[in-house]
């Protein structure tokens, strides 16, 4: 098991040591793609920032804390982005095309060859506005930082990413019954919208579909809560390993049952 | 686009996840505020406004940027250009077969949805037929230099390779430039009149405001007045680009 781990893993680097060969050719490609979600993001914080510059508080939320926020959920999301990225053309062409037969010739497990084929530096342009948003609320957050919560910020980040990738996983299988469900991925994944925000400035349907059906909740609002208040490190951190876990798990059930179910396109 | 309605409809519906976003967002702000106008807007015209501009967007857009950069990195470009039809044409009435099948689906259901909204909240029917007209000519000007101007930027495809990239850094600008974040008149007043004269506040906010009812007589005429000059600015444009870029044209393969 360990080792099996290990060699994922000195894998992974040399599929990542390929793209970044490939990105010394095109270098304004990178600049592109990074560059235009940085301003996406931007664009963001600029509506934030009106709006605040006529109320003091949303809902009981202040400006630094609305921005701790917005900032912890570009971070997994960007994770997700950077290293999980190629689960979009899964859904958006390689089923349909048939090129999946390349991976289910391959030596290596597939869902493992497909995830860690691409590494998509676009997703640092999120990266950073996430790192900055979160370096410029934190000093205007009265929170005492000891080792341990650095620690534990870097577990809830991974394991709130895993949530993105699970969630990519589950509905990029569903290409192999129906051919083509970039789009379902899309609709999933643009619920992640509404976690930018505090949740509770959302009714309670909302709430509960972002807790218990969509879980995004727990990439961004739960654990930014633990941090900004310190109060219940066992549900807001603790459930959001426990709720990565499970939607891993379902996601790479369905790909399992899915790639029983692949046909290869053409004669 | 018909084989894939499915596909289709999912990507509208996480399309408008967003504008629901933007529906709490600005719901929390009226709460937070009390119920009093934010900045000249009341809550009814705020959710007027965010709904008409996703609408507006969707009726307007356009999609020349990413085909060109497709055709010319594959090479299909030269299948059009053997085709005794002017290029420009063929992409046009290509893409007025897809819209109006999306406008049908979409349009009637959002409009009536928001004037049910505005009538349940206001009480008064506000809906006004001649403003509709003006705004759906409106849209047809703000569609003509969306197209024109996709026509000029899908060229960059000979710079830009990652077409992904440039196009969704294309889209981010033209979002917010156009107002369809932010309604202009919420940015501070120099900004606001900055913006006001590019082209893409011609895009969204001048449809969405004319549906409103914020521009009345002669701001009417001046606003659609700048939708033609900029119509025609970029028509002239993506002609002088086709002129200068068809003679470097290379196409691979055979």
């Amino acid at each position: 098991m360990f080792r099996e781990i290990l060699r994922a893993l000195k894998m992974h680097r040399i599929f990542i040591v390929q793209e970044l060969k490939r990105f010394t050719e095109y270098k304004g490609d990178f600049l592109t793609g990074a560059v235009g979600l940085l301003l996406a993001q931007l664009c963001n914080i600029v509506f934030i920032s009106v709006i605040f510059g006529q109320i003091p508080e949303l809902m009981g939320w202040k400006y630094n804390e609305v921005m701790f926020i917005y900032g912890f959920s570009l971070i997994p999301k960007a994770l997700d982005h950077l290293f999980f990225d190629n689960l979009w053309s899964v859904g958006y062409f390689i089923v349909r095309k048939g090129d999946f037969d390349k991976y289910l010739t391959r030596p290596i497990n597939p869902l493992f060859h497909v995830m860690a084929e691409k590494f998509q530096v676009d997703a640092f342009g999120e990266m950073v506005i996430g790192i900055i948003l979160l370096s410029c609320s934190l000093p205007s957050i009265e929170v005492e930082w000891g080792i341990g919560k650095v620690l534990l910020v870097i577990v809830a980040i991974i394991f709130a990413s895993f949530i993105y990738t699970g969630i990519k996983i589950g509905t990029a299988s569903i290409a192999f019954w129906t051919k083509r469900s970039g789009n379902i991925t899309f609709m999933f994944y643009m619920v992640n919208d509404f976690v930018k925000y505090p949740i509770d400035i959302y009714n309670n349907v909302v709430r509960s579909v972002l807790t218990y059906i969509i879980p995004f909740a727990f990439t961004s609002y739960f654990p930014a809560l633990y941090f900004l208040t310190g109060e219940n490190p066992l549900f807001n951190i603790g459930m959001t390993i426990v709720v990565a876990l499970i939607v891993m798990t379902i996601g790479v059930l369905i790909w399992n049952r899915g790639i029983k179910a692949y046909e290869s396109a053409g004669s | 686009m018909s084989t894939y309605r499915a596909n289709w409809l999912f990507y509208i519906l996480g399309d408008v996840l967003a504008c629901f976003v933007s529906f709490f967002v600005w719901e929390a702000v009226f709460i937070s505020n009390g119920g009093e106008s934010f900045m000249g807007f009341d809550k009814s015209d705020m959710v007027v406004y965010i709904f008409m501009s996703f609408l507006t967007g969707q009726v307007i857009s356009s999609g020349g940027t990413y085909n060109i950069g497709e055709e010319v990195k594959d090479g299909s470009i030269a299948m059009r250009m053997i085709k005794p039809i002017s290029y420009n044409a063929t992409f046009l009435f290509q893409e007025i077969g897809n819209k109006l099948m999306e406008i049908g689906v979409i349009f009637i259901p959002l409009v009536a949805g928001v004037e049910i909204y505005r009538f349940a909240v206001t009480g008064e029917l506000k809906f006004d037929i001649l403003k509709f007209l003006i705004y759906l000519v409106c849209c047809v000007f703000a569609y003509a230099i969306n197209f024109f101007f996709n026509i000029c930027y899908g060229f960059t495809a000979f710079v830009f390779k990652n077409l992904w990239g440039s196009n969704m850094l294309k889209n981010t600008v033209v979002s917010f430039l156009s107002g369809a974040i932010i309604p202009l008149a919420f940015l501070p007043e120099v900004l606001k009149n900055v913006l006001i004269c590019l082209p893409f506040s011609s895009l969204t906010y001048t449809p969405v405001m004319i549906y409103m009812g914020m521009y009345t007589g002669y701001e009417l005429l001046f606003f659609a007045g700048v939708q033609i000059f900029w119509a025609v600015v970029f028509w002239l444009l993506s002609k002088v680009i086709w002129k200068c870029v068809i003679n470097r044209l290379s196409i691979q393969g055979g």
